[in-house]
């Protein structure tokens, strides 16, 4: 066991540290105390770390978060070149980890897949593998996910120069070995197989899902992603810290605001900056709106696959009105860029609470309405009922948040186990169902509106009248124009903020907040210049759609389709 | 404070027969479309689809369309040719070369001003960046265009004019009315100091001036002791 070299651990370091110390692994773990409970660990302990982490009584770290690619060839930190960070999070305990996986061999980094122990590892395996170059032996299906088959090199790295392109022909496309063996079974249809997109308009979004059909039962299913990989994680590399803004609303762009609020946390927390509260409302209310929009898309579009069109237009209203606010705020519809690090681009206008208000008058009557059609239709529920179903263990392992794990009875949201902002002191509920299917995440993403517009209702009541959205430190935010156009010092701070950036301390930070899909993470590691070094962001709706090939399966077709709607996958957030 | 609450007993598990016959539900479902509709019917004027694009929806004063080079009250582009917009640009749409200018009360200024608005992410950053109040946006929102090399807009594009503003007014901007910042002032009601090419000028007059180069900045113009001599 080696002892960390600072001498005060964190209770939970702690605890960590003495349930490590006296298992078989003691002396090739070290834990360290940073933001998170921090393990290091060579690769070839790494499996059996896993292994004790998921089991230990005292540990339980069950849910596998993210897997991500360090490369520190251009920092002066780290030990090795490669490093591989996994977050985990622990129900029972109510808390996050994280492992550092060292790789000395900087040639060929390898680490053994976990993705027996970890369903959840299996992606993101794979996303390493593809950015990063990393082996991972024992992995069952070590392909490249998020660039094409065609492409050369490991984009993440640090000797990898952006800007290079490389042609993908048709005849690139990697099909799964299974699907081109026939399959024959004696005394029965031969099966075949389907490609369901990769541009069909069910999947919402670039997806292609290889199905063999028996009939029309899906017996085996694979998922290819990647059609809208734009590498934003290499770009955010090459910008400050406030310019990966305007990318982070291309993320889930149905819910824009809430990843600028997610992305701006983790440097804010960085820097140590606090926010007055009055800009802490003012992202919380756009956040809950934003939420409600990202399940109006979802069920809305959801339905329509079933042929429901009517609640589409229905739930469509809510998500304009609430379209119209955001752009009274910020200036644009979709593409928000409202949050700077440090607070908001601008103040809010002068009738933002009457606007709001009158929002959580307007929004329920089109929730009502929907229930009305839906709640007790027969055809709904034929067709949403006993459909997809992902029982509470499935849910863990494959990592799932979100609406898809609170539909399946695990009441985990970020906001209630980890309160940011002032989520601690509003008075609302979470949503859980015990079924799993598809009509329970219908009814969780519902409730979960209404929830939302009580969140919104109380924060109004406690919104300050006026007062300040940005935080006064002029080292991160820019000073008011004002005082640019007539005094030289903020002329001056102005000048270093743009030029250079925020200059965030070397360090690493993961924080996460409630997506509109589940735990939305970001991983930044800085090394203090203007930019950061590696941002990694924790997509929720990754671990779903990774799900969906094993949920699909038993299922036909028509059940796919209503399933894939109910897991609200995003292509700009799922391939990045 | 927050509970857990399961939504599953919010719904009855299993349809009753009425409702699995089908058509009492049907009727029941019509009664909310036949309401929207009926409603709709009545108050037409508030229907939440408009006929574009003869009908347009009204953006707010914040929106982030075209941009816009503010002018002095000579006409000149108040930019001063400082390249914060260009550093600031996440998508490095903005391309200025920066040239001398003649009166050295105005430093610098834009010879090229080029922004490629199939690149532009309409963020607004440049507007925040700029120091000199020189960049605006407009509620400009369409622009369609043939060609790349049409989309790339220069100086004559950009030029605010009075047509523009009529049009489609003023979006996004670096401080709004009534919210008490008092802009720069206008450069070219300042006294004219006279630049490089003006010093020639004045040279071959007799005019004694310093050898040296003095460079841009009023604070580098000739007193008014060594234009008398």
């Amino acid at each position: 066991m080696t002892v960390a070299a600072e001498a005060v651990l964190s209770p939970a370091a702690e605890a960590l540290r003495e349930r490590v110390g006296a298992s078989a692994l003691s002396g090739r773990v070290t834990v360290l105390d940073r933001d998170l409970p921090t393990l290091e660990v060579g690769p070839r302990d790494w499996p059996a770390l896993a292994r004790f982490l998921r089991d230990d009584a005292g540990c339980r770290y069950d849910l596998f978060l993210d897997l991500c690619g360090v490369d520190n060839l251009k920092r002066r930190a780290g030990s090795t070149r490669f490093e591989a960070v996994v977050h985990l999070h622990s129900l029972a305990r109510n808390q996050h980890a994280r492992v550092r996986v060292l790789l000395a061999d900087a040639e060929k980094p390898s680490l053994p897949s976990v993705a027996d122990v970890y369903p959840a590892a299996n992606w993101f395996e794979r996303e390493a593998y593809d950015l990063f170059g990393f082996d991972f032996p024992g992995h069952p299906n070590l392909h490249r996910l998020l660039c094409h088959d065609a492409f050369v090199g490991h984009p993440l790295r640090k000797d990898y120069a952006p800007g290079q392109r490389w042609f993908f022909a048709e005849e690139d496309i990697r099909m799964p070995e299974w699907s081109k063996e026939t399959d024959v079974r004696a005394g029965h249809f031969e099966t075949q197989t389907i490609s369901i997109g990769p541009a069909h308009p069910a999947t919402h979004g670039i997806v292609h899902l290889v199905a063999r059909l028996d009939g029309d039962r899906i017996v085996r299913a694979e998922t290819m992603i990647g059609y809208l990989h734009r590498c934003f994680e290499k770009m955010a590399e090459k910008h400050h810290w406030n310019q990966v803004i305007p990318y982070t609303d291309r993320l889930n762009y149905i819910s824009a605001m809430l990843n600028g609020v997610g992305y701006v946390r983790v440097v804010e927390k960085m820097l140590g900056v606090e926010i007055p509260e009055r800009g802490q409302l003012v992202r919380t209310i756009l956040s809950e709106f934003s939420r409600i929009m990202d399940h109006c898309v979802c069920i809305g579009a959801n339905l329509v696959d079933l042929g429901a069109l009517t609640n589409f237009w229905y739930l469509y209203q809510p998500r304009e009105q609430i379209y119209d606010l955001i752009e009274a705020c910020c200036g644009a519809r979709l593409t928000v860029s409202y949050v700077r690090v440090g607070g908001l681009a601008i103040d809010v206008p002068d009738d933002f609470v009457a606007r709001c208000r009158g929002l959580l008058e307007s929004i329920p009557p089109f929730l009502d309405d929907v229930e009305k059609l839906v709640n007790n239709n027969r055809i709904a529920r034929n067709r949403l009922q006993g459909v997809g179903v992902v029982s509470r263990d499935q849910a863990v392992a494959w990592g799932l948040t979100g609406p898809m794990l609170r539909a399946s009875g695990v009441a985990y949201d970020v906001r209630r186990e980890h309160p940011y902002d002032f989520y601690d002191r509003f008075d609302w509920d979470v949503p859980v169902s015990n079924d799993g299917d598809n009509f329970a995440r219908y009814l969780v993403r519902m409730e979960e509106m209404r929830q939302s517009l009580k969140i919104v209702r109380q924060a109004l009541d406690v919104f300050p009248a006026r007062g300040e959205v940005n935080s006064s430190d002029w080292r991160v935010v820019l000073p008011p124009k004002d005082a640019v156009y007539h005094d030289m010092e903020s002329l001056i701070y102005h000048f270093k903020l743009t030029m250079e950036g925020i200059r965030v301390p070397a360090g690493e930070r993961y924080e996460w907040i409630e997506g509109g899909n589940g735990e939305l993470g970001f991983y930044a590691v800085s090394d203090g210049r203007g930019g950061p070094y590696r941002l990694k962001i924790r997509p929720p709706c990754f671990p779903n759609m990774a799900a969906f090939e094993k949920i699909v399966v038993g299922g036909t077709i028509s059940d796919a389709i209503a399933t894939l709607g109910t897991l609200n996958v995003i292509a700009g957030e799922l391939d990045r | 404070m927050s509970g857990v609450i399961d939504v599953s007993r919010k719904v009855p598990p299993k349809l009753t027969l009425a409702q699995r016959l089908y058509l009492p539900e049907i009727l029941r479902g019509m009664s909310v479309t036949v309401r929207h509709l009926a409603r709709n019917l009545a108050n037409m004027k508030r229907l939440p689809t408009i006929l574009y694009p003869e009908q347009k929806r009204g953006y707010s004063e914040r929106f982030r369309g075209k941009h816009i080079l503010k002018t002095r009250e000579d006409g000149s582009l108040k930019c001063v040719a400082c390249y914060m917009c260009q550093q600031a640009c996440p998508a490095e749409c903005i391309t200025i070369v920066a040239g001398e200018h003649p009166k050295i009360a105005y430093e610098k200024y834009p010879v090229v001003f080029d922004i490629d608005m199939l690149r532009c992410v309409f963020c607004g950053f440049c507007v925040d960046a700029c120091p000199k109040d020189a960049i605006w946006m407009t509620r400009n929102d369409q622009m369609a265009f043939f060609t790349r090399e049409d989309a790339v807009f220069s100086i004559d594009r950009l030029r605010e004019t009075k047509e523009e503003i009529a049009e489609h007014g003023y979006g996004y901007r670096p401080y709004y009315p009534g919210d008490g910042t008092t802009p720069p002032s206008d450069a070219s009601l300042l006294p004219v100091i006279p630049g490089t090419g003006e010093r020639d000028r004045l040279r071959e007059e007799g005019v004694k001036l310093p050898d040296r180069d003095l460079g841009a900045g009023p604070l580098n113009a000739p007193s008014q002791a060594q234009k008398a001599s």
